[in-house]
């Protein structure tokens, strides 16, 4: 526990990072809210209440994309700073395992953004219900789809990025974590000639806990398998981490 | 415990270059150690072998008695290192930055930070970004991240690169203080002049070997001595040395003064009597102790002419 804390010390100390963190992911969400309540405060007509499920879904769409990419953001720090500050031989040298210095790093990253995830995401449940006027509410499922949809995307994200920064820089890590979410997984997704192996690709398998309009009719799973491709997608990733850091020298 | 350190036919090699080449070293417990050599004769090669930062390629390693990798965790828990320069995260103070390192050590490492800092007079700044300090306040962040351990061996790689003369009379005081309270201190540096007032013993290294290994005292005196002689007519006074074989070397000091090299137990007062029988009026003549210097460039050179 005391490495964990050590890596939330060095990541919540980055004073742009968490910035922009914050900006991304609570501060799109409260933008979005607060657009979303004036345009209805000065053209109800054309605009509805700002609450109830589909702006709901709105906010959470925002979230989504947005702590996406914050994941990959922090997950990439807390994978590169120590060799990039060279600090790591320093850590090495105190006799602890390569192993765990790099298993912390993951979960170091995500005590940092969950929290913060978790503000965005009550805020824009509150202002779904504080909002909605006649709309409906949302249900208890729409909400628990979304929490499970939008952790599952964190958590893979902030693995991966973890995993990807023990071979390659953070700034490309990063690029290449973007181009995977938002354009090349979604395109393989699409290519029909790929059939079922296309339950493997990680974003199918998150899509699976998402609102129904995300998943690919032609790419559904059961939530087991969905579970069973991210547990996989992040031992082997994880296990490609740690050993190249074990055998990396320091 | 006979040696804090120790290494048989340790070898590193990149390809087909060994930058450490079959060494057998020996470091006993107490003492400040010099590994002294050129720049990039294989010093901090060796210090990253010995720290597991890297895989030697042959040989065999013990720190503090523990052979390593197997009881890699044992041994480093006693160890203090500061391999090249001391990196810290900037963004973090001092202390969060000991709090880093503390945190992958035991717990009593977390009791330890405050006296560290104090010890190397950094309390003060303590809770500054470390990206404000100077270098020399990092070098002394890195001894105190080195105490947090409280080690019985701390391995400092060119601990006075970058120092102010201040700088490195504190950082001499800091390791003759550690080497009192029964430490031992490893360090690595290519300042002869520094090795020779820190160090109580010393191995020179060149091109990945260990060439000579021993007592300061007794290194140095292992050089031929010299003899400063101050006469009225240099030109004569040449004339008279040249026809005695036993002085090999013969350079200028000064105005009317010159520096011989003796050899085969030639003394000063031989030399005198050579120059005043010849009619030359010898002002000064003062036999010089050979520095840790004078070895460590007649062993270099020596073996740059075997090459």
């Amino acid at each position: 526990m005391r490495l964990v804390r050590a890596e939330v010390l060095k990541l919540v100390r980055r004073r742009g990072l968490m910035a922009w963190t914050l900006v991304l992911v609570l501060g799109s969400v409260l933008v979005a809210e607060v657009i979303l309540v004036i345009l209805h405060a000065v053209n109800p007509e054309n605009h509805g209440p700002a609450g109830g499920q589909t702006n709901l879904s709105h906010y959470l769409d925002v979230l989504l994309a947005l702590g996406t990419i914050a994941a990959i953001m922090v997950g990439a720090t807390a994978g590169s700073q120590d060799v990039a500050n060279g600090v790591f031989r320093d850590l090495v040298v105190t006799g602890r395992s390569r192993s765990a210095l790099f298993n912390v790093r993951a979960p170091g990253a995500l005590l940092v953004l969950l929290p913060i995830a978790a503000l965005a995401f009550a805020a824009a449940v509150v202002g779904a219900f504080l909002f909605s006027g006649a709309l409906p509410g949302p249900s208890a499922k729409v909400i628990g789809g979304y929490a499970a949809y939008i952790f599952a995307s964190i958590l893979i994200n902030v693995v991966l990025a973890v995993a990807l920064t023990s071979f390659a820089s953070s700034r490309v890590v990063v690029g290449v974590l973007i181009a995977w979410n938002v354009l090349i997984g979604p395109l393989l997704l699409q290519i029909g000639s790929l059939g079922g192996a296309r339950k493997a690709i990680d974003v199918a398998a998150i899509d699976h806990f998402g609102p129904d309009q995300y998943v690919n009719d032609d790419v559904t799973m059961s939530t087991g398998v969905a579970l069973l491709v991210l547990a996989v997608w992040i031992a082997v990733f994880n296990t490609a981490g740690r050993m190249w850091t074990q055998r990396r020298d320091a | 415990m006979d040696a804090v350190i120790e290494t048989r036919g340790l070898t590193k090699k990149f390809g087909e270059r060994a930058a450490v080449n079959g060494v057998d070293l020996t470091v006993g417990p107490g003492v400040a150690f010099g590994f002294l050599g050129p720049n990039g004769a294989g010093k901090t090669t060796l210090i990253r072998t010995l720290l597991g930062l890297t895989q030697p390629t042959s040989g065999e390693i013990s720190l503090l008695g523990l052979p390593q990798p197997g009881k890699r965790a044992e041994a480093l828990a006693r160890v203090g290192a500061i391999v090249e320069e001391p990196r810290f995260h900037p963004h973090l103070t001092g202390r969060e930055n000991l709090t880093i390192v503390a945190a992958a050590r035991d717990r009593a490492a977390d009791a330890r930070i405050t006296d560290a800092l104090e010890r190397v007079g950094l309390t003060a700044r303590a809770n500054d970004r470390v990206k404000t300090y100077s270098l020399g306040m990092r070098q002394r962040l890195g001894i105190a991240r080195c105490l947090i351990a409280d080690p019985a061996l701390l391995i400092l790689d060119e601990p006075m690169n970058g120092l102010d003369p201040a700088g490195i009379l504190e950082m001499r005081r800091l390791i003759r203080a550690f080497v009192d309270e029964g430490r031992t201190v490893f360090l690595s540096s290519h300042l002869l002049d520094e090795v020779e007032k820190t160090c109580d013993q010393v191995a020179i290294v060149d091109h990945g070997r260990v060439v000579l290994q021993g007592a300061v005292g007794e290194i140095a005196a292992q050089g031929e001595p010299t003899l400063v002689v101050e006469v009225d007519d240099e030109a004569t006074a040449r004339e008279v040395l040249a026809r005695e074989a036993r002085i090999t070397r013969v350079e200028d000091d000064g105005p009317s003064t010159l520096r011989l090299t003796l050899a085969d137990g030639l003394g000063a007062s031989d030399v005198n009597r050579s120059l005043v029988s010849a009619g030359i009026a010898v002002s000064r003549l003062e036999p010089t102790r050979a520095t840790l210097e004078d070895t460590f460039l007649a062993i270099t050179s020596r073996l740059g002419e075997a090459e």
